[in-house]
């Protein structure tokens, strides 16, 4: 009985463990993410949001290991909150536990499904879902539900297999109509109440596509 | 013709006023330019509210060419008021004088005489919009420098440095439309008024009037589209993210219909009614 008691006990516990283990899947694409000390990178934004009317755009993102993504352009460039960042640092920051949803299939290719679930309240997302490429260690999906900012699907494109950054990412998310006071800049812009009620919260996507990556890391190239 | 031409822009040039008005217009122009500047920050502040949750902005949006669309915004009002003011004086000036008699009294062609009037007024209007336009861009590119521009037309439209540029200079070429008109038709009703003030006050009402009628929706029917008060905003055209160069051609030729119909008036009532 005693001995019945104990190895119930170690059950329960390793069930608890096991449950907050780190996925090993997650853990090969952050440490070879991690192996990236900087890289530099072309960007050409595209903006498709219904009340916003903007030209492609370019601009010059630098990434260097443990400090902020910087940007630089001679034109003014939005830039998402969210999709940028390619290292998973910002999911990864704090502490977390990740939850197996099996696979999940994305044009006609199996992906692991992963939640991440943040323990630390300082973590800026509720909850993340990542779909991960397993046999190339690359994520190929991530839906981040952030506490303040709403939600985002991003999806990455990768021109060759042996790729660990993406060339092309979009980034999907709603985005509240604009409001403006009536007669405010310009002709006919009179404060329609009832339009604008109507048209509430609206979804937007930003296009992204990288070119020239310049990549210093601590591994060859070819594992890149 | 020649002659009438020549001595109307010298009396023009020789009345002191001209430069108290050119003087007054720049001193507006800088005023604004300023204002313009604080004004600026608090609209780019809300426009890009709702996005500010969701990105990040590299660059800035506080520029010249924000600050010469916000000049353009504000300078459609005040210009065509202190060009009427000029306009109309170039001729109740001579009723007042009485040099108008004193002229009629020479072989010269009544018609010839206010046609001249009509025409040095368009060019002293044309040129006082070159000139603003110059300053403008001068001035807010040398204080401000370039950079993109973001309107709010149905939308946020943002505009390449470039793109927006050629879109503020066409806004002033159709703008100067606008301020043509507005000089042709202080010169008629000076014709009808002969008196100053009487003209000063009648252009003034004309001139808010105009105002008043562009910002009421007549609804979607041919009043809306040729009246002559929905035309002074023509310029703002340019700054839809797709030009309607068909509609803004369309304005501008129903524009100089509209100056020519207040000019051939103005020379007939000229041409019918005693100098006196």
């Amino acid at each position: 009985m005693k001995k019945a008691a104990i190895l119930f006990l170690f059950s329960i516990l390793w069930i608890g463990l096991s449950a907050q283990a780190i996925d090993e899947d997650l853990l090969k694409v952050k440490n070879r993410l991690d192996s990236i000390v900087s890289f530099s990178t072309q960007l050409k934004l595209e903006v498709d949001i219904s009340f916003i009317n903007m030209p492609v755009k370019k601009a010059q993102m630098f990434y260097t290991k443990g400090k902020k993504v910087k940007f630089s352009s001679d034109d003014f460039v939005m830039l998402p909150k969210r999709g940028l960042d390619f290292s998973l640092n910002s999911l990864l920051e704090y502490s977390f536990i990740t939850v197996d949803r099996g696979m999940e299939q994305r044009n006609g290719r199996s992906y692991k499904a992963i939640n991440i679930i943040p323990t630390d309240k300082r973590a800026d997302f509720s909850i993340a879902t990542i779909l991960i490429d397993t046999k190339l260690r690359r994520v190929m999906e991530s839906e981040i539900n952030t506490k303040k900012d709403g939600a985002y699907l991003l999806t990455f494109l990768y021109n060759s297999d042996a790729k660990v950054l993406p060339d092309k990412v979009t980034v999907n998310f709603e985005i509240e109509k604009i409001r403006i006071p009536i007669n405010f800049m310009g002709k006919d812009t009179q404060l329609d109440r009832k339009k604008m009620k109507a048209a509430g919260t609206k979804t937007g996507a930003i296009y992204l596509t990288m070119s020239n990556y310049q990549i210093k890391s601590v591994l060859y190239n070819r594992y890149l | 013709m020649q002659y009438l031409l020549k001595a109307e822009i010298r009396k023009l040039f020789k009345q002191s006023k001209t430069y108290y008005a050119l003087g007054a217009l720049f001193s507006i122009e800088l005023l604004i330019l300023f204002s313009a500047y604080y004004q600026g920050t608090t609209i780019i502040d809300l426009l890009l509210e709702n996005l500010k949750q969701k990105f990040y902005f590299e660059g800035t949006l506080l520029n010249g060419n924000l600050l010469i669309y916000l000049i353009l915004n504000t300078l459609w009002f005040h210009l065509p008021l202190i060009l009427m003011i000029i306009v109309s004086g170039t001729l109740t000036s001579e009723y007042k004088d009485r040099t108008l008699q004193t002229i009629m009294l020479q072989p010269v062609s009544k018609w010839k005489f206010i046609l001249s009037k009509y025409i040095v007024a368009i060019a002293f209007t044309l040129m006082v919009v070159a000139l603003l336009a110059i300053s403008s861009f001068g001035l807010s590119y040398a204080f401000f420098g370039k950079g993109d521009l973001v309107v709010y037309l149905n939308g946020l439209n943002f505009f390449d440095a470039t793109d927006a540029i050629k879109r503020l200079q066409w806004s002033f070429v159709s703008g100067a439309l606008s301020m043509v008109f507005f000089s042709v038709a202080s010169l008629t009703i000076a014709i009808l008024f002969k008196e100053a003030t009487k003209t000063w006050i009648v252009s003034a009402f004309f001139l808010i009037l105009s105002n008043i009628l562009l910002k009421v929706d007549f609804g979607d029917n041919w009043f809306n589209q040729l009246f002559f008060a929905k035309l002074n905003d023509t310029w703002q055209y340019f700054f839809y993210y797709t030009i309607n160069w068909q509609q803004i051609i369309f304005n501008s030729v129903l524009s100089l219909i509209y100056c020519m119909l207040f000019m051939g008036a103005g020379i007939y009532w000229f041409h019918k009614k005693d100098i006196g």
